[in-house]
């Protein structure tokens, strides 16, 4: 019977990594992979995800794609008004290295320049089973007492 | 049929502008046709009221080599279904030519595209700020003597 | 009411900004000067998804490039493969065969069916109709796994070569297409209660942005948004390219030009593209699917125009060639660059608060296609 109940919340972490709610900023191109994430086809709310309006409410900053020198200070304005504990994901090869549009004059070519990044998922764009690997990563990670910044 | 309707076209536009008129081309069905630089905003209000009515987009191409930017309009008529698109050149050391805002308002937006890529000026549109691209300082991007690859380099993998 | 004692000074405009991080407004920005609730004006700043597309083409052989031209509008990838495939072989000379014209017009098609299924989720988003969204990304992925099993890529599929495709169809490949027709049209039956004809959607969609057709031609508005005020254009009927002049394509048209007719519009396209899949699929010829033409041939100096229907309307491809291997000038001309920069700001003037996410998503624009 015992089996059958919600496990209980026993630590800051548990709760954490069960309710990771993230802004809903549809960056680029990374973004079209995690439509299924936010559709019926994968579905993240089943793992307590969900996406939020406002830089207050959220705890992950995901930066799917490419940035451009425009947005970049948009971007580090949303990270700074999140409050702590919070934790960055970037996805794809463009904000890793530059990508595909390595030798675009209006491209950052490493987000990590500008703000911390925890998670890396590689792919163009990402397939969503990696999405769905580096959520778990990441999950177990804070469960474990990652404590983000 | 489509070869009457462009060759109506053909002399209309010829027996008014005559000279201005550089070359006419009716290939493919397509009309393409290079005009000088100070008749250019006539010819065009002619061609709209001769239903070409749809303006698809304005085009800047930089020849560096001959020391001139061209400029391209393209226009369809859904009446007639016929495309056309007219070319003209201008300088490269001052680029100024008339806008069409006043025969299209549609245009206003991709010559102020054009004016922030090419430095092209475009005399009459009310409004050429900066588009895409925020607190840049170098030469208008896609000319020719702008090296995207060498800019990269220096700028983010100098280190 | 307070309002007629007010003077002049007293009555003061507020801007909001709409984007560009935003629930409802993709990765654009707009600054919304409101009286109230009434919405006085709008300045749209675009520029958020700007990589320079026309200048990384210049640097690259021709079909480097066509993996290139599938991400100017991430939503649409199949059309911007199509336009700048067809320019190349305008530029060289080359025709591709009959079975690699049908094949890309089939595979044009169910992009297009992608591309809608996608705008009915995220216009559900922008309007709260939360299920709308979840259900139609959840067949989206029915959609995918079938482009995955005939090209190799879900999102960007790199199918196109100048000269036809890269690999063939089988008959298992057209059987899976088949089934997947059927599921769509039952879908759509699913559609019509949960989004078209659902009384919300009605009533935030019907008479919200009324376009009428003289604005619509002045502005430079193409697809969808011009058929749902009265002009049959459609670049599949008037200039027929690769397999579209083997079949009857059915042109929807709508009388007013609100923001219902936009959308009504948008769905008459699903049942359009079904039909065509089916009467290509049927007329499909046997024999090669593409021209050999090598990697790194050089193109003849010259220039060549093409122009081909996406989802959001029509899409052109302008290209100069100097007699090298890569491009000398392309110039892409965005269906989405007139509609959310000339018409939005037109049509949202008078309107209220409430009603600028609906307008703007029943546009449909793309913003990576605006700002390419």
């Amino acid at each position: 019977m015992s089996k059958l109940l919600p496990r209980p919340i026993r630590s800051k972490g548990d709760a954490a990594a069960n309710s990771l709610w993230v802004i809903n900023y549809f960056t680029a191109c990374g973004f079209m992979e995690l439509l299924p994430w936010v559709g019926s086809g994968y579905d993240m709310e089943r793992f307590g995800i969900l996406a939020v309006a406002t830089p207050r409410h959220a705890d992950v900053l995901i930066v799917a794609g490419y940035v451009t020198e425009k947005a970049v200070s948009r971007i580090k304005r949303i990270y700074d008004q999140m409050a702590s504990p919070k934790y960055v994901m970037a996805l794809g090869s463009c904000p890793m290295t530059g990508g595909m549009y390595w030798d675009s004059y209006s491209t950052v070519k490493r987000i990590d320049k500008y703000i911390p990044v925890d998670l890396w998922v590689l792919g163009c764009p990402p397939k969503p089973e990696n999405i769905g690997h580096g959520i778990v990563m990441a999950m177990n990670a804070i469960k474990g007492g990652f404590g983000g910044h | 049929m489509a070869t009457d309707k462009l060759e109506e076209i053909k002399t209309a536009v010829e027996s008014r502008f005559g000279d201005s008129i550089l070359s006419f081309d009716t290939k493919d069905g397509r009309i393409v046709l290079k005009v000088s630089a100070q008749a250019s905003h006539e010819v065009l209000s002619l061609l709209k009221d001769l239903g070409f009515e749809h303006l698809s987009d304005v085009t800047g191409t930089d020849y560096i080599k001959d020391g001139e930017f061209e400029i391209a309009y393209h226009l369809w008529s859904h009446a007639k279904k016929i495309r056309a698109i007219q070319k003209i050149r201008i300088s490269r050391e001052s680029p100024v030519v008339k806008s069409i805002v006043d025969l299209w308002p549609g245009a206003q937006i991709h010559e102020r595209e054009d004016h922030e890529l090419f430095g092209i000026d475009f005399v009459g549109n009310p409004d050429l700020s900066p588009l895409f691209l925020e607190d840049w300082k170098e030469i208008p991007p896609f000319r020719k003597d702008f090296d995207t690859r060498e800019y990269v380099k220096r700028r983010y993998y100098g280190d | 009411m307070a309002t007629n004692n007010l003077e002049e000074s007293e009555i003061s405009f507020i801007t909001i900004p709409f984007g560009p991080q935003h629930p409802a407004s993709g990765h654009f920005h707009a600054k919304v000067k409101v009286d109230g609730e009434n919405v006085v004006d709008l300045v749209a700043y675009p520029g958020y998804l700007h990589r320079g597309f026309e200048k990384l083409m210049e640097y690259r052989t021709h079909v480097q490039n066509t993996m290139l031209s599938d991400r100017v509008c991430i939503l649409d990838p199949f059309s911007n493969e199509m336009a700048y495939v067809n320019v190349t072989e305008l530029a060289v000379g080359i025709e591709a065969p009959l079975r690699g014209k049908f094949i890309r017009s089939i595979m044009a098609e169910l992009g297009r069916i992608l591309s809608h299924v996608t705008w009915i989720g995220i216009t559900s988003m922008a309007l709260g109709l939360e299920s709308g969204t979840r259900i139609s990304w959840g067949d989206r992925e029915k959609i995918i796994r079938i482009q995955e099993i005939l090209t190799g890529g879900r999102i960007y599929p790199c199918y196109y070569v100048p000269g036809g495709v890269r690999r063939d169809f089988s008959q298992e490949h057209i059987d899976e297409i088949f089934k997947l027709l059927d599921y769509i049209e039952k879908a759509m039956k699913l559609y019509d209660d949960l989004v078209f004809y659902n009384t919300t959607f009605m009533t935030r969609m019907e008479n919200v942005g009324t376009l009428t057709k003289e604005d619509a031609i002045a502005l430079g508005a193409t697809g969808p948004n011009l058929r749902a005020c009265g002009v049959a254009a459609d670049v599949r009927v008037d200039e027929p390219y690769d397999g579209y002049p083997y079949v009857n394509v059915d042109v929807v048209t709508m009388e007013k030009g609100d923001s219902y007719a936009r959308s009504l519009c948008r769905r008459g396209e699903i049942i359009t593209s079904i039909s065509i899949i089916r009467q290509l699929l049927e007329k499909m010829p046997a024999g090669d699917f593409k021209v050999k033409w090598a990697m790194t041939k050089k193109v003849p100096a010259g220039e060549a125009y093409f122009c081909c229907e996406a989802a959001r309307g029509e899409l052109c491809f302008h290209m100069v060639s100097d007699g090298s291997d890569k491009p000398y000038r392309v110039k892409i001309r965005g269906p989405s660059f007139s509609h959310a920069l000339a018409i939005f700001p037109f049509l949202v003037r008078g309107s209220q608060l409430a009603d600028v996410p609906a307008i703007y998503w029943s546009l449909d624009s793309c913003p990576a296609d605006m700002d390419r």
